[in-house]
């Protein structure tokens, strides 16, 4: 045995990070969820369509929205239920009587949580990927033997027009920016697990905030453009968008299904947006965490 | 001057009820030292605070008032459970997981890897005598075997301080022995043992001092054969001995004006009777294959 203590050991929270995910993996309701997802992406191929863009627009829309709710319920419900049930298991005493500090057994956790996430999410967005590349592929062939005797430079154009519509840059930019999502409810999931007594009122919990993260910013710009506006709202507008993420900040579906091109600035903003909540709410859960009597 | 293993100084727990007024006073200025290499017996009835004061020498549960060292360090310093090992009451751990799996993720936890790690799990379910259902997963394993396992958790890091809560409650008489078994061996290595019950049988059997709480205030505390002797009482277990010998022996106390107060068989004690008797059976049952081969 080494006796020497250290403060902070990678290798004690990816000991805790692995065994999470081992947890998570061998429970039921993720492969449930996982699959309900990848059926809903496949099955975006045979939706209704008129033309090649519009069925590339439904198929982005579907797909996405897909991902980013699967992901987003996935990361709420695997998260609820990893403090209580240590609790109640009695493993979380066996864990922090060893010389384990308290943040890592945190970290260790919420880190296995977004391992998970991030499987889920790349097997939705490859399965995403790969059935767009093909449909694409297919329109590609229809449009060469429709237009084969079309003038070259109309052909261009029109491939040029699928290529665009189908699968590009931008939308792994929108796959990360669901997973960031994903990751940030994983973290203020954590923090409302670490002072609730039950994993149903996380989850509970986490709905409204789920609700309430996603219309707020309506709801601001709707106060905030009311001449009337006194100081009592807009103090309590603040106070919201401080507790509250703005969800809607993550929703990069609709630039996505319309085609507009996701400027980098914007990526790279909504990034440090997610990091930042998501370094708050660890924050957050590790001070409520460590005053926590077991 | 040797450290003490555990020193507990004036330490005081209360509890405040949300929504209410009242408080509940787990631990009421409690002062408890133990010694290397000492088995110290925690006593009491449910509800006395046991459990309360193993968390808060554990670093689990924050003292009201007062102060817990382990080997001089405070507990609630993450560095003072280098080397303590802890079984909680009625453990249930990682249901998904192996026997073997447990083990290595604990082992993990305190920081041992690669061939280190290979051996310490192998010799940890030898020790507790789960080998065999070391690929089993824990959802599978009796109340005894969870015991044991959460025994051989609690011994990965070799600690020199070993905590356990209850940790022969609810298990059958072998499961319970070999439990005790275990804890005698820890003795043998001079490893501290802390141990909280209320099995009082089991703990007379392996604990060198006790201590005696009731609602939250030690009421007794000391070394176990004081505690429990008759001052003016003597004991005389004889072999072998004829009436004509009980005869002589009874005239002597009378002339020197002491009283025999019981004269009776010894027996032995039921659990002994219960180990016996299903040992036999087990070893009946054992041979039945082989006797029904050999009769084929």
């Amino acid at each position: 045995m080494d006796s020497s203590h250290r403060l902070f050991s990678f290798q004690r929270i990816l000991a805790i990070a692995a065994n999470t995910l081992t947890e998570l993996t061998r429970q039921k309701v993720f492969y449930v969820l996982l699959i309900f997802a990848l059926v809903l992406i496949g099955s975006s191929v045979f939706m209704a369509r008129f033309s090649f863009q519009q069925e590339f627009q439904i198929m982005k829309d579907i797909s996405l929205g897909a991902m980013s709710i699967f992901s987003s319920l996935l990361a709420i419900v695997a998260t609820a239920r990893l403090i209580p049930q240590d609790v109640d298991d009695r493993t979380i005493y066996t864990i922090l009587a060893k010389a384990v500090p308290r943040f890592e057994y945190l970290l260790g956790k919420l880190l296995g949580v977004l391992l998970l996430l991030a499987i889920s999410v790349v097997l939705m967005s490859a399965l995403f990927i790969v059935v767009l590349y093909v449909r694409e592929q297919t329109v590609v062939s229809e449009t060469l033997r429709q237009m084969s005797r079309a003038p070259r430079e109309q052909m261009d154009n029109a491939l040029n027009a699928v290529r665009a519509a189908g699968l590009n840059i931008d939308i792994l930019a929108g796959v990360a920016v669901i997973y960031l999502k994903a990751c940030l409810l994983a973290a203020l999931t954590l923090f409302v697990s670490t002072f609730a007594t039950t994993n149903i009122f996380t989850v509970v919990v986490m709905v409204f905030v789920y609700f309430i993260g996603h219309l707020q910013s309506t709801a601001r710009e709707y106060w905030l453009e009311q001449q009337t506006t006194g100081w009592l709202t807009r103090a309590f507008l603040a106070l919201v968008a401080l507790i509250f993420p703005d969800l809607q900040a993550f929703n990069l579906v609709d630039e996505i299904v319309a085609g507009v091109a996701i400027p980098l600035a914007l990526l790279a903003n909504t990034a440090l947006l997610g990091i930042f909540y998501i370094g708050i709410y660890t924050l957050a859960a590790t001070f409520v965490f460590y005053g926590k009597e077991l | 001057m040797t450290e003490e293993a555990i020193a507990v100084e004036g330490l005081t727990k209360v509890f405040h009820v949300p929504f209410h007024r009242k408080a509940i006073v787990a631990v009421r200025d409690l002062n408890l030292r133990v010694g290397p290499g000492e088995v110290y017996g925690l006593l009491g009835p449910n509800g006395s605070g046991k459990s309360t004061t193993l968390k808060i020498i554990l670093g689990l549960v924050s003292p009201t008032h007062g102060r817990t060292k382990i080997f001089g360090r405070d507990s609630s310093l993450v560095e003072s459970r280098e080397a303590v090992g802890f079984l909680p009451e009625n453990p249930y751990f990682y249901r998904f997981l192996t026997g073997e799996e447990t083990l290595r993720f604990f082992g993990k936890l305190c920081r041992l890897t690669g061939s280190r790690l290979n051996d310490r799990v192998r010799e940890l379910l030898e020790l507790v005598g789960l080998t065999n259902a070391r690929d089993q997963r824990l959802s599978t394993y009796s109340k005894g075997m969870l015991q044991r396992i959460g025994l051989a958790q609690a011994l990965v890091n070799e600690p020199k301080l070993v905590v356990l809560d209850e940790p022969t409650a609810g298990v059958d008489p072998a499961g319970s022995r070999a439990i005790r078994n275990i804890i005698a061996d820890l003795r043998q290595r001079g490893i501290t043992v802390l141990l909280s019950s209320h099995l009082l049988t089991q703990v007379q059997e392996i604990c060198d001092r006790v201590g005696i709480l009731a609602r939250g205030v030690l009421v007794r505390e000391g070394h176990l054969e004081e505690l429990i002797a008759i001052e003016n009482r003597t004991e005389l277990v004889l072999e072998n001995a004829s009436d004509a010998l009980m005869k002589e022996i009874e005239k002597l106390a009378a002339n020197s004006n002491a009283k025999l107060v019981e004269r009776r068989r010894s027996t032995t004690t039921l659990e002994r009777l219960f180990l016996d008797a299903t040992k036999r059976n087990d070893e009946t049952e054992m041979s039945k294959p082989e006797e029904m081969t050999k009769s084929e």
